[in-house]
């Protein structure tokens, strides 16, 4: 999460609403989020029933996390970008993503 | 005795196959599906509903834990 809070100025810019997601429980993303990596955008917590990561066919069976996916999302609700996996670390594509559906 | 050498050799292969941890899940959304719905409770304090965001671009990122890198 620290590369999407570095680049979080670009999502702005691009009108886009960033949320991260994990199977953390609350307070364990809240510790996260605010002591350690001091984040401007809020993260969920798909801790009860995985059943968000399992929606988008992100949960991994074994473990019960969530693997790393980025998806964008447009104004109408539609799937524009999705990345997974060790891309997914870098904003980069998700920027260039937003900023593109932005100009639809 | 070649037959064996074979044999030892596919058994050696079946024994890393089967040492690989199991793949990371691949999601079978496509660009140009409807999102499925959002509801969880989040570090802002309130709970983020995907479908109350129409009319802005939305990033979902999923990440394994906190307090790993990324």
């Amino acid at each position: 999460m620290t590369a999407y809070q570095a680049g979080i100025a670009k999502f702005e810019e691009a009108g886009a609403v960033v949320v991260g997601i994990s199977t953390d429980n609350l307070p364990t993303l809240s510790h996260w989020s605010k002591e350690e990596l001091k984040l401007s955008f809020p993260l969920a917590s798909d801790f009860s029933k995985r059943s968000v990561a399992e929606a988008y066919g992100v949960l991994n069976k074994d473990s019960g996390v969530a693997n790393r996916a980025t998806f964008v999302i447009d104004a109408d609700g539609k799937i524009q970008h999705i990345e997974e996996g060790s891309v997914a670390v870098d904003p980069t594509g998700a920027v260039t993503a937003c900023a593109r559906v932005k100009k639809q | 005795m070649r037959f064996l050498a074979t044999l030892a050799a596919l058994a050696v292969t079946a024994g890393t196959l089967a040492a690989q941890p199991a793949p990371p899940p691949k999601t079978h959304l496509k660009v140009g599906d409807a999102a499925p719905e959002v509801s969880l409770r989040t570090t802002a304090g309130a709970t983020f509903k995907l479908s109350e965001q129409r009319g802005k671009t939305v990033v979902l990122a999923f990440f394994p834990a906190a307090f790993t890198g990324g």
